[in-house]
C-alpha cells in the first residue's frame, strides 16, 4: 500500500478544485430547474398561510401529508422532479469524466478549450464503458437476487427476525465490497484509457483487470478507506442537520446540505485522482505520457519574406 | 394493526426515511412452557371468569336490550351481562397439519320474547376461501394486509366444517344446516349457515347444540391464521348469531367486516403440545399432561361475547399488574423472539391506558389482559380485539421515537370498551368501536405521550389528531360514517372514514360543546351501554342529553352525511379609500385612510358557524361571527391602517376542515416553509443525481 497515494489524491482534488465546482454547479443547477416547478406552486399554498408554521417549526409530518391531500395538491408529480436530472447528470458526469481524469493524471489546471476537448475525445468511449459495466453488473443482480431469496427462506423459517437482518447485513456487505471492486475496475480502466489514449475499452479493461489482479489490495484498500471517510463525514453532517441544527434555521441546512453534496462529490473525485496518480506512479515519472489533445501546428506567415539561399 | 392505519404510518414513515434503533431491556420475563399456567392454575381458587366483586358493584344499572332486568348495586356476585350463550368447547390443536379438531356445546336462552325455530350461525373461517365473499370482495377493493387486485394464494386457505350438529330434544340436524347468504347472492360463500328446529324454542327456554366441528387454519391473513410453528386462533368456532331488533343478526364475512356476539360464558379446554405456551381470552383454572405427551388446558370467561387464543412455543411471557377502581388486573404479555426489549413499551401504554380509562370512562371489570405480540412474518394477526386479549405488533428495530407499539396497544385496549363491553354492531356500524376508540385513542396517547405522540423526533412529528384527521382527508366524501362496513367504495374509504372521520368528527364535536362535555357524554355512554348492543342513535342521543344541546344540525351532515368542510379566505386586501386619485409611488401619506375587504368563501358543503379573525397592522383585531350558510360573505372596513391578515375559524374548531392552509391570508409573505422544502426537495435530487457517479 502506498499512504502517499490516498493523501495525494485528496491533495489533487483540492489543488485542482475546479472540477469539483464545475460538477457541483451543474448538480445544483440542475436540482434547482426541477423543483422550480413544485416549489412555485407549494408558494402559493404556504406563503400567505398562517399553516405554514407548522412546517417551519420543526417538521410536522401531518401538514405535509395534508398538503398532498388537498385538492389541486401542489405536490402532485413530484416524483417526476427525480428522474430528468438523474439522467442529466449520469450523461454530464459520463462527459466529464475524461477531463477530469486528464487534469489529474497531468497534475495541471487545464485552459477550459483543452479540458473540455478531453471530455470530448473520451465520452464515447466512457459511454462505451458504462455499456459494459452494466454488463458486469449482471452478475451481481444474480447474486442480489440469490441473496434475496436466502433471506426471504431464512425469514421464513427462523424463529428470530434478527437471523434474516443479520445474513441481508452480511450479504449487503459482501455484494458492496464486490461492487466496489467492479468499480475500482472499471476507473482504472478509464484512467488507463486517458493515460495510455487507449480507444478500445475491451483493452484497456483487459489491463486495468491485470493491474488489479498483482496489485488488488493497495488499490482495494485505498478505495475502501475513502468510502468510509466518506460515509462516516456524510453521517456526521446528517446527524447535525437532524438532530442538532434547529428546525427553523433553513439557511444553515441549506449550507449544510450543500456541504454535504460537495464533500459527496469531493470523495468520489478523490478515489479517481488517487487511481490516477497511482498510475502515474505505477508507469514512472520518466515514461513520457503523450498528451491527450493534440498540440497545435505552427501558424504560416504567408507575408513572411522568404530568405534567398 | 388496522389496514388504514398501517397505511398511514408507512406513508409517515416513508416521508421520515430514517429508522433508528434504539434497545433497552429491563423486563420481568417469566419462563417458557408450563410456569405461567401452573401459576395461573394455582390461584383457581378465585372465583374464575375474571368478573371481580368490585366491578359487580361497580357495573350497577346496566341494562340489556334483550329484557334483563338491571342489576342492583349491592348484588355482588351476580353476571356483569345478560348471558344469552353459554359455550363449552374441546380442542385440540395439531401443529403438523395446522387443524383443530373441536366439540362445542352451546346452551342458547331465548330471550327475545318470542319463539324461535331457526338459528344461523357465523362460520368465519370458511371465508378463506377464493369463492367467498370475502375474497372476493378483498380482491376487488383490498382489506387490510391485502390490496385490491391481489391474487389467491393457496397458502392462505382456511376453513371450518361441521361435520354433525345435534340438538338436544331434536336429534341429529347435521343434514338440516343450511348455508344461506344474507347479504349479497354468493351462493358459493359458506360464512353463515342456519339449522331450522323441528320445534321451536319457547321464550325464556334454552336450547342445546352439540357440534363437531374441524378447523383448516390459514397462514396468518386477516387476523387469524399460522406462521411457522406460531398460531392465532380467532373467530374459529361456529357462532350464533345477535337477536336485534327483532330479528336476525348474522352477517356473511366481508373484507371490510368485523364482528358481533352476545355475551355469556366460555368453558374452553384447549389440547396442545406440550412445548406450546399458550395465551388465551379467559383464566386458567386447569392444565393436564395427558398420556399421549400432549396437555390440555381450561380456560373460563364469562361476560365476554368472543373467545380466542393464541400458541407458539418460543414466546417469552412478561407478567405485570394494575390495579384500578375496580381492582387488580393481571397483565400478561406474550413476547415473540427478538421483541422482548418492546415489552416495557407495551406495558407502560397498557398501564397508563387502563389508568386513564378508569379515570375517564368507567371500571374495568376483567381481572385479566392479555397482549400477545405476534413473531415476525405474522404481524397480519396484529393490530386485533378480543375480549380480554389483544393482540399487538412492533419490530425490534422501531425507534423510541416512533410510537408504534404504544398506539396499538392504547387502540387495541380501547376496544375492550368500545366493542368488549360496549358490543355495538361491527357489521353494521363499524364507527360505533373503531371510531369512538380512535377518538380516545388521540386523548389517552396525548395525555400519555403528549402532543406528538405518533412520532416524535428532533427532525420530524406527527401528532394523533393529524393522523386521524389526515386519514379521512384521503377520501372524505365517498360514504358517511354509517354505512355498513361491507358497502363502503373501498378500503382505503372504509378505513378513513371508519376511523380518521369518527375521531375527526369527534375532536370537532369536543371544540363545539366542550371537551369535559364530551367526556361525561362518552361516560354516559359506556355505563349506560355496557354489556349491551347499543346503536349509533344511542350514542347521539346520550351526547344531546349530557350537553343539553340540540346537536342534528351536525350529526345530519357529519354522521349521516358526506358533507366536506372547507372554508377559506378567497381575498382579504386593503386600498385607499380614494382609490380613483393617484398616488406617488412610495408617498406615506398619515391621513391616508383605507378600505379593507375581507371575503370568506364556503368552498365545502358542510355548513357551520365559523369566527373570521381579521387583524391590522396597527395591531387592532376584529373578530366577526358567520353563520356559514351563504356560499361567502365579504367584510369590509375602513381606517387608516390596513389589513395585516385575515382568517376563518383560526383555532381549528371545525377540525373536519379538509384544508386549514386556505383558511388563512397572512399579507406578508413568509417563505420559510417553501424554502424549508425546496431545500430538502434540492437536496434530495442532488443526492439522487449523484449516486448516478458511481455507474460512470
Amino acid at each position: 500500500m502506498k499512504p502517499k497515494t490516498f493523501l495525494q489524491g485528496a491533495w489533487l482534488v483540492w489543488h485542482r478544485q475546479r472540477v469539483v465546482w464545475l460538477i457541483y454547479v451543474v448538480t445544483l443547477l440542475l436540482a434547482f430547474l426541477s423543483t422550480r416547478g413544485v416549489a412555485g406552486r407549494t408558494a402559493d399554498v404556504l406563503n400567505h398561510s398562517a399553516e405554514s408554521v407548522r412546517l417551519v417549526h420543526g417538521f410536522d409530518v401531518g401538514a405535509l401529508i395534508e398538503l398532498g391531500e388537498i385538492p389541486d395538491s401542489p405536490l402532485a408529480g413530484q416524483s417526476a422532479m427525480f428522474a430528468a436530472p438523474a439522467i442529466l447528470m449520469l450523461i454530464f458526469l459520463i462527459f466529464v469524466a475524461g477531463g477530469a481524469l486528464a487534469t489529474y493524471y497531468r497534475d495541471e489546471s487545464l485552459p477550459f478549450g483543452q479540458f473540455f476537448e478531453a471530455c470530448g475525445e473520451h465520452f464515447w468511449r466512457f459511454l462505451r464503458l458504462v455499456i459494459y459495466f452494466a454488463i458486469a453488473m449482471i452478475p451481481v443482480g444474480i447474486l442480489i437476487g440469490i441473496a434475496s431469496a436466502v433471506e426471504h427462506h431464512i425469514d421464513e423459517t427462523a424463529v428470530s427476525p434478527l437471523s434474516a437482518f443479520r445474513f441481508s447485513v452480511a450479504a449487503g456487505i459482501v455484494i458492496l465490497l464486490i461492487v466496489m471492486a467492479i468499480r475500482l475496475w472499471f476507473d482504472m480502466a478509464q484512467v488507463i484509457a486517458v493515460a495510455e489514449e487507449e480507444r478500445a475499452m475491451h483493452r484497456a479493461l483487459r489491463h486495468a483487470a491485470r493491474l488489479l489482479w498483482n496489485n488488488f489490495i493497495s488499490l482495494y484498500w485505498t478505495y475502501l478507506r475513502i468510502s468510509i471517510v466518506a460515509m462516516a463525514g456524510f453521517g456526521a453532517a446528517l446527524y447535525l442537520w437532524m438532530i442538532v441544527l434547529k428546525p427553523e434555521a433553513t439557511r444553515l441546512a441549506f449550507f449544510l446540505g450543500q456541504l454535504m453534496i460537495l464533500w459527496w462529490i469531493s470523495t468520489r473525485l478523490w478515489q479517481r485522482a488517487s487511481q490516477a496518480k497511482w498510475y502515474w506512479e505505477y508507469r514512472g515519472s520518466e515514461v513520457p505520457v503523450k498528451p491527450t489533445w493534440s498540440a497545435p501546428s505552427p501558424v504560416e506567415d504567408a507575408a513572411a519574406p522568404v530568405t534567398p539561399a | 394493526m388496522e389496514r388504514w392505519r398501517k397505511r398511514m404510518l408507512l406513508i409517515a414513515a416513508s416521508a421520515a426515511g430514517f429508522a433508528l434503533v434504539a434497545q433497552m431491556a429491563h423486563v420481568r420475563a417469566m419462563g417458557t412452557g408450563a410456569a405461567p399456567e401452573q401459576q395461573a392454575a394455582s390461584k383457581s381458587a378465585q372465583a374464575p371468569g375474571g368478573a371481580k366483586a368490585g366491578a359487580k358493584a361497580a357495573a350497577a344499572g346496566a341494562a340489556s336490550n334483550n329484557g334483563a332486568t338491571s342489576e342492583s348495586a349491592s348484588e355482588a356476585g351476580k353476571p356483569l351481562s345478560t348471558r344469552v350463550v353459554a359455550y363449552q368447547i374441546e380442542a385440540k390443536l395439531d401443529p403438523s397439519k395446522h387443524t383443530i379438531t373441536a366439540n362445542e356445546t352451546l346452551t342458547y336462552k331465548n330471550l327475545t320474547g318470542q319463539a324461535l325455530d331457526t338459528f344461523p350461525f357465523h362460520l368465519y373461517l370458511n371465508a378463506f376461501q377464493p369463492q367467498s365473499t370475502f375474497m372476493t370482495e378483498t380482491h376487488l377493493n383490498g382489506t387490510r394486509g391485502q390490496e385490491a387486485g391481489s391474487g389467491w394464494d393457496k397458502k392462505n386457505f382456511g376453513s371450518i366444517t361441521v361435520k354433525s350438529l345435534t340438538v338436544d330434544g331434536a336429534g341429529d340436524l347435521t343434514n338440516k344446516m343450511e348455508f344461506i347468504h344474507p347479504d349479497d347472492d354468493n351462493a358459493l360463500d359458506r360464512t353463515v349457515f342456519q339449522v331450522k328446529l323441528p320445534k321451536a324454542i319457547a321464550p325464556g327456554e334454552s336450547v342445546t347444540f352439540h357440534m363437531a366441528f374441524d378447523d383448516v387454519m390459514p397462514e396468518v391473513v386477516e387476523r387469524t391464521g399460522y406462521k411457522r410453528d406460531f398460531y392465532m386462533v380467532g373467530q374459529w368456532f361456529p357462532k350464533v348469531g345477535v337477536w336485534w331488533k327483532g330479528q336476525w343478526n348474522c352477517h356473511q364475512f366481508h373484507a371490510n367486516t368485523e364482528f358481533f356476539a352476545d355475551f355469556g360464558t366460555f368453558d374452553v379446554k384447549l389440547t396442545v403440545p406440550q412445548d406450546e405456551v399458550v395465551g388465551a381470552a379467559g383464566d386458567l383454572v386447569s392444565s393436564t399432561t395427558n398420556p399421549d405427551g400432549m396437555k390440555t388446558l381450561e380456560y373460563k370467561s364469562e361476560d365476554v361475547h368472543d373467545f380466542s387464543w393464541t400458541a407458539f412455543p418460543h414466546y417469552t411471557v412478561v407478567e405485570d399488574s394494575w390495579t384500578g377502581s375496580a381492582g387488580t388486573v393481571k397483565i400478561h404479555v406474550l413476547m415473540s423472539p427478538g421483541n422482548l426489549a418492546i415489552a416495557p413499551r407495551y406495558i407502560k401504554a397498557l398501564k397508563g391506558t387502563l389508568q386513564k380509562y378508569d379515570e375517564w370512562i368507567g371500571p374495568y371489570p376483567y381481572d385479566r389482559i392479555t397482549v400477545v405480540d405476534p413473531p415476525h412474518g405474522a404481524l397480519d394477526a396484529g393490530g386485533m380485539e378480543y375480549p380480554t386479549l389483544i393482540t399487538a405488533g412492533a419490530t425490534w428495530w422501531v425507534p423510541k421515537g416512533a410510537l408504534v407499539p404504544e398506539v396499538v396497544v392504547e387502540h387495541e385496549f380501547g376496544h375492550q370498551y368500545w366493542y368488549g363491553m360496549v358490543a355495538t354492531n361491527e357489521f353494521e356500524e363499524a364507527w360505533l368501536d373503531e371510531g369512538i376508540n380512535s377518538y380516545w385513542e388521540v386523548k389517552v396517547m396525548d395525555s400519555l405521550y403528549g402532543p406528538n405522540s405518533v412520532f416524535n423526533f428532533p427532525f420530524l412529528q406527527f401528532s394523533e389528531d393529524q393522523q386521524q384527521r389526515v386519514g379521512y382527508l384521503s377520501l372524505p366524501d365517498a360514504d358517511p360514517l354509517t354505512r355498513p362496513a361491507w358497502k363502503f367504495i373501498n378500503d382505503q374509504s372504509y378505513g378513513g372514514i371508519t376511523y380518521g372521520k369518527t375521531s375527526t368528527v369527534l375532536l370537532t364535536l369536543e371544540r363545539i360543546i366542550g371537551e369535559e362535555t364530551l367526556r361525561k357524554a362518552c361516560h354516559e355512554y359506556f355505563l349506560r351501554y355496557r354489556f349491551t348492543h347499543p346503536t349509533g342513535e344511542d350514542f347521539l342521543k346520550t351526547i344531546e342529553e349530557v350537553s343539553g344541546q340540540n346537536l342534528r344540525w351536525y350529526f345530519d351532515q357529519a354522521v349521516y352525511g358526506t358533507n366536506v368542510a372547507d372554508f377559506r379566505i378567497d381575498d382579504a386586501h386593503s386600498e385607499p379609500a380614494n382609490w380613483w386619485e393617484a398616488e406617488a409611488p412610495g408617498a406615506k401619506n398619515p391621513d391616508q385612510s383605507y378600505r379593507t375587504y375581507v371575503t370568506v368563501r364556503r368552498k365545502g358543503d358542510f355548513v357551520a358557524p365559523v369566527n373570521v379573525n381579521v387583524k391590522f397592522d396597527d395591531g387592532k383585531t376584529v373578530t366577526e361571527h358567520w353563520d356559514g350558510k351563504d356560499r361567502w360573505i365579504r367584510y369590509a372596513y375602513t381606517g387608516k391602517s390596513q389589513v395585516a391578515s385575515a382568517a376563518v375559524d383560526s383555532d381549528h374548531t371545525l377540525f373536519l376542515d379538509r384544508n386549514f392552509f386556505n383558511n388563512s391570508h397572512v399579507e406578508k409573505a413568509d417563505k420559510r416553509a417553501v424554502n424549508k422544502l425546496q431545500n430538502l426537495w434540492i437536496f434530495a435530487v442532488q443526492w439522487v443525481s449523484q449516486l448516478m457517479a458511481w455507474l460512470t
